[in-house]
């Protein structure tokens, strides 16, 4: 067998969902009907049912217990010393039984779809939903992982949701959807944390391992916790008490659907997982007692509830639900009977619940109604329609000589086994006979109801004609099945039921098909059910009407509403810390930033202080650089308006930089220094555009705070600085010390500046090592950070240009008075007044501050300085000439400033300088030195190497993203707009008085510049 | 000195904390400078030595450490532009919702 013969299963099916969505292309829509192409589709899962065959066939003969397929898929998601999550296929009895049921029905009911959707021509929509669930199923029953298989088991639930919900503009269909996912997929959360506490007992994902881990995992603390979680997971999927609501109204679903998922395999996959689990989970007291309770119980509900519906969907959902019960109360026995009849349980069920289904559907297709008040007498029209329920309806029925009867047989036995207490068997006894009474009586309302009689109706009844052979032919095999598997013309069924009960039990579970077991209990528990069956069908009337006086409502109904009332009540308690507020987020996530900080990193305080220094000279400069800085951002708070606050800013920035000098990090403080300045810079440019109305706005908005949010608010930042101040100490107490000063209880080491002050100067030939860090060691970093920048100036162009109303945007189509206060600053800020000093100033100093720049450039690797201080400091001048000249004036006289072009240069030389370190060394941005290799002396120590054009990219690439935040602050673009606003809005405006004249010169320039003097 | 300087980065967190959280945006902006200079702050004290003379390689005595300022001195050039950035929103914003107050922002959405 080749290795990957256990995934062409798969394989087939997920191309069938392929080819099924192909259906959707016109060319393809327009040449093939779907009755046709429901054939060709079907081809597939019978590829796929035939390779599961040859498969069956070589563990029956063969000696192993499974066929085993593993490929790693997320190795590292392993638990302590297991293998990690795996995409494995196992494969044993039990996966083979369900396998074969869900490629063999999946093949009649793609058949049937075709026939069913006939005539429409969105069907392939349908068809790729059932195909992709038949892979989601079938992948469920073969996973050999547990998280693969609740990945499949999740699909189902998701395709189960789109097929409900297929008829997506009825409200019945998006309910009866959302009800299936809301309960399905509730239990799939509880069933993942149950496998996972598997998988942390057991220490795998592999469930081939976990199978034979039973006592392990029974022994743990857990099991109780994880068994709830698993249990709770399957049978929601199965639709057990008080999780069956969602079956009957997932009968919403087109018929196909119905058929193949909520009868034959989804609502089948908790049933094979409780079944799969059982050599692990199993045989405990605990497992016996709650599928025992719960699936008795099921299946009484089930029988019971299903006796009054009227509808031949209905009905059949709720003996289904009442079917699935039975099988979840076999699960929980432990004698191997049970087994027996599990197996049996599901392959009847199957054959035969499918087979009804489709008859219902050919029902409703043929007649236009399936309303049982509506039907009758319907074998006269539909003869072989008529027939083929009649077999299906025996086996539902449980009647001799069908295998649905054989299926109950066993049952009855279990239930009256003599391993079991007397009174749990008189229990029992009496809820399968009292549901197979019930199964039996809906069995003959299901098929009498239909066929025979009179019409209940004569519009369907005229309106009604026999299926076509094709559609008929879905129902027909199953049903044929239910009645030749009993025949002894093979051994195969009996060993693949022996192989799948062998799987559960563990042990080897002998079956036998023949129907006559001798005169026993179980025969007598049968006539009982059948009489007392034929009994409640001829009173039935009576019967109904009595259960309508005795039902208490739908109490399980109300269970759910209830929850889904109690999520929607919660949402308020939500929406009151999810509030809208930015503010808000912003105060939460800082308290809880404090909070772990505080809580979880609070440091060990020191006991002993290292001593003061007063002998290093600087220490009135850092105590006065430290008040400075502390005192100017204070002052931030205290300023009123927004202008000083930010005047005040810069200060506190400045007073860092001096703090940073005295570190000593030159570097650092040069770069901080112009900084600074360009930010405040471009913070006032930024300010002065904004419209007055709201620069006033924004500086009332402090009065409206309440006294209780500023309480607020400090202590919350209080609380932030103190956490920030502690760890801070901390980290500057713990500094390793060699020269001995001060007595610590803990130092931190040194692992990589040692390494950096070593290595500098032969590596890069840089002598400042944080010049040698920025532009070799961490170079790549750098790189992305200047692209980072430029990305950011970037975003200014594009926020400013496009996103604003100016550029057509008509959110702020405000009143006249508004744009009249915003022309103001805004318009003529740029140019300001042109004296011939500043004119002069200007003129001297961008060719100095280029200088100064290149300085750095080419000497920022010996020297303080590098990249960034050129760039920063070019950029300032070219501010200073922006102010100066204006927009204009500075694209007339200096023609090469063209930010997107520096931008791009110095990124691009970026990419050189690291395509040149690789090519030279191997080693992307390493530095290559050009005068070394052509054997050249350079003065001055200027060294020409890439490292030298990496510090011109940075440099570029700065200057470019800072021109270009200063060139979009300075596009007089917005100024133009609305100065043609104004030209149309003139007359309103001089009428009012509010304006002199739009079309300003120079002059009045000047008035709106002193103008926006005294405003600020 | 230890004491104050710890005082003093912290007195500038909370302070930039506080203005982050005021209504008015444009105090919201300053105060993420004020967070950035106070983290920059606490980076480059996170060097490993308290050092007398810059880290240069051919100088004697206790070198300050590189790698922290190599750090904070990318971190206080690309805040810049991520200043520059915050503030081109707080534009937009402004004409766009007609206000500088941060609660009165509330059409994320559109």
């Amino acid at each position: 067998m080749s290795f990957f013969h256990p995934l062409i299963p798969l394989v087939c099916c997920a191309l069938g969902a392929a080819i099924a969505a192909a259906h959707g292309l016109t060319p393809i829509n327009r040449l093939v009907p779907t009755r046709i192409y429901g054939w060709v589709v079907a081809a597939f899962p019978m590829a796929a049912f035939i390779s599961l065959v040859g498969m069956a066939d070589q563990l029956f003969q063969g000696q192993m217990k499974a066929i085993v397929f593993q490929q790693p898929w997320i190795p590292g998601l392993a638990t302590d010393e297991g293998s990690g999550i795996s995409f494995s296929i196992y494969l044993d009895g039990l996966s083979i039984l369900f396998a074969l049921l869900i490629t063999g029905i999946g093949v009649l009911v793609t058949v049937y779809t075709g026939y069913y959707f006939s005539g429409t021509k969105t069907a392939w929509r349908f068809a790729t939903y059932m195909c992709l669930f038949m892979v989601s199923m079938l992948g469920v029953v073969v996973a050999g992982d547990l998280i693969l298989l609740f990945v499949f088991w999740e699909a189902t639930s998701i395709t189960s949701f789109l097929l409900i919900g297929y008829k997506g503009e009825s409200e019945a269909a998006r309910r009866g959807a959302f009800k299936s996912l809301f309960i399905t997929g509730g239990g799939g959360i509880a069933l993942l944390v149950g496998l996972l506490m598997i998988s942390m007992i057991t220490g795998t994902f592999s469930l081939g391992e976990v199978l034979t881990q039973g006592d392990v995992i029974q022994a743990s603390p857990l099991y109780p916790w994880l068994l709830a979680l698993v249990v709770l997971g399957c049978i929601t999927k199965s639709a057990q008490v008080p999780f069956h609501t969602w079956l009957p109204d997932g009968m919403t679903a087109p018929t196909p659907a119905s058929a193949y998922l909520h009868s034959a395999t989804m609502v089948k996959a908790g049933i094979y997982l409780l079944a799969r689990l059982h050599p692990s989970l199993g045989d405990s007291d605990l497992w016996f007692w709650s599928l025992t309770s719960i699936g008795a119980v099921t299946m009484v509900t089930g029988a019971w509830l299903g006796v009054r519906q009227t509808d031949l969907k209905a009905l059949l959902a709720y003996s289904t639900v009442s079917q699935l019960g039975a099988l979840v109360m076999l699960i929980g026995q432990k004698a191997d009977i049970a087994f027996k009849a599990l197996a049996v349980g599901i392959l009847a069920h199957a054959l035969y619940k499918s087979a009804l289904f489709m008859l219902a559907g050919i029902v409703d297709h043929e007649t236009g109604t399936r309303d049982l008040r509506k039907l009758g007498g319907l074998r006269a029209k539909m003869p072989r329609t008529a027939i083929v329920a009649m077999v299906a309806g025996l086996s539902m029925a449980g009647l001799p000589p069908m295998f649905g009867f054989l299926a109950k047989e066993t049952m009855l036995a279990m239930v009256a086994h003599p391993s079991l207490p007397d009174v749990l068997v008189f229990l029992l006894s009496s809820a399968a006979v009292v549901a197979g009474a019930l199964i039996f009586c809906q069995a003959a309302i299901l098929v009498l109801g239909t066929f025979f009689g009179s019409s209940r109706d004569q519009e369907t009844f005229d309106h009604a004609h026999d299926a076509p052979w094709g559609m008929l032919l879905a129902p027909l095999l199953p049903a044929l099945l239910s009645l030749l598997i009993i025949i002894p013309v093979s051994t195969w069924p009996v060993e693949l039921l022996g192989a799948a009960a062998q799987s559960v039990y563990g042990e080897k579970v002998k079956i036998d098909l023949s129907l006559w077991h001798g005169l026993n209990t179980a025969l007598l528990l049968s006539i009982i059910a059948v009489s007392i069956g034929t009994t409640l069908f001829l009173a039935r009337r009576r019967f109904i009407a009595l259960q309508h006086r005795l039902d208490p409502g739908p109490v399980c109904n109300a269970l759910y509403r209830g929850s889904i009332l109690g999520i929607d009540g919660s949402s308020w308690l939500v929406t009151r810390v999810q509030n809208g507020y930015l503010r808000m987020y912003l105060l939460i996530m800082f308290v809880g930033l404090g909070i772990m900080v505080l809580v979880a990193g609070l440091p060990p305080l020191p006991t002993r202080l290292p001593p003061l220094r007063l002998d290093d000279g600087w220490v009135l400069v850092r105590v006065v650089a430290i008040a400075l800085a502390t005192a100017a951002a204070v002052s931030t708070v205290l300023l009123k308006r927004d202008l000083y606050a930010i005047l005040a800013l810069g200060a506190s920035g400045l007073a860092v930089a001096v703090l940073f000098l005295l570190i000593p990090a030159p570097d650092v403080a040069l770069v901080m220094i112009v900084v600074d300045i360009l930010m405040l810079v471009i913070l006032v440019l930024a300010l002065v555009r904004f419209p007055k109305p709201q620069r006033e706005g924004a500086d009332e908005l402090d009065y409206q705070e309440t006294w209780l949010g500023k309480w607020r608010d400090g202590l919350v930042s209080a609380g932030v600085g103190l956490a920030t101040a502690l760890a801070m100490l901390f980290v500057l107490v713990t500094r390793p010390d060699p020269a001995g000063l001060g007595e610590i209880a803990w130092e931190r080491e040194s692992r990589v500046t040692d390494f950096f002050f070593a290595a500098a100067k032969p590596l890069t030939g840089a002598a400042d090592v944080v010049g040698a860090i920025l532009i070799d060691f961490r170079a790549t970093d750098t790189y992305l950070e200047i692209m980072v920048f430029a990305l950011a100036g970037a975003g200014v162009y594009t926020l400013l240009r496009f996103a604003s109303p100016a550029a057509g945007d008509d959110a702020t189509d405000a009143a006249p008075a508004d744009l009249q206060a915003n022309r103001g600053p805004g318009a003529s800020f740029w140019p300001v007044a042109e004296s011939p000093l500043t004119r002069l100033l200007a003129l001297l100093i961008l060719p100095l501050s280029l200088m100064l720049a290149l300085a750095h450039v080419l000497f920022g690797h010996d020297q303080p300085g590098d990249g960034f201080t050129a760039g920063v400091v070019a950029s300032l001048a070219v501010a200073f000439w922006y102010i100066i000249l204006g927009y204009e004036g500075v694209h007339r006289t200096l023609p090469w400033l063209r930010p997107m072009n520096f931008v791009g240069g110095g990124l691009s030389l970026g990419i050189v300088v690291a395509i040149m370190g690789a090519i030279f060394n191997q080693n992307a941005f390493s530095p290559v030195n050009f005068a070394l290799m052509l054997g050249i002396t350079t003065p001055y120590g200027i060294s020409l190497s890439t490292g030298l054009m990496f510090e011109v990219a940075i440099f570029l690439a700065v200057l470019g993203g800072a021109t270009l935040v200063i060139d979009t602050l300075g596009h007089p673009r917005d100024r133009d707009t609305e100065s043609d606003r104004q030209a149309t809005l003139l007359p309103v405006l001089e009428a009012r008085g509010d304006v002199t004249s739009p079309l300003e010169d120079e002059d009045e320039d000047d008035s709106h510049a002193a103008s926006v003097a005294r405003e600020d | 000195m230890e004491v104050l300087t710890a005082l003093s980065v912290g007195i500038m967190m909370a302070v930039g904390v506080y203005q982050i959280l005021r209504r008015n945006l444009i105090r919201s902006a300053i105060g993420l400078m004020l967070v950035a200079n106070a983290v920059n702050l606490f980076v480059i004290y996170c060097g490993a030595y308290r050092g007398d003379v810059p880290a240069y390689v051919d100088v004697a005595g206790a070198r300050s450490d590189p790698l922290p300022q190599a750090l904070v001195l990318t971190a206080i050039v690309i805040g810049m532009g991520g200043f520059a950035f915050v503030l081109a929103m707080i534009y937009v914003f402004c004409v766009r919702y007609g206000t500088g107050d941060m609660d009165k922002v509330d059409r994320l959405k559109h």
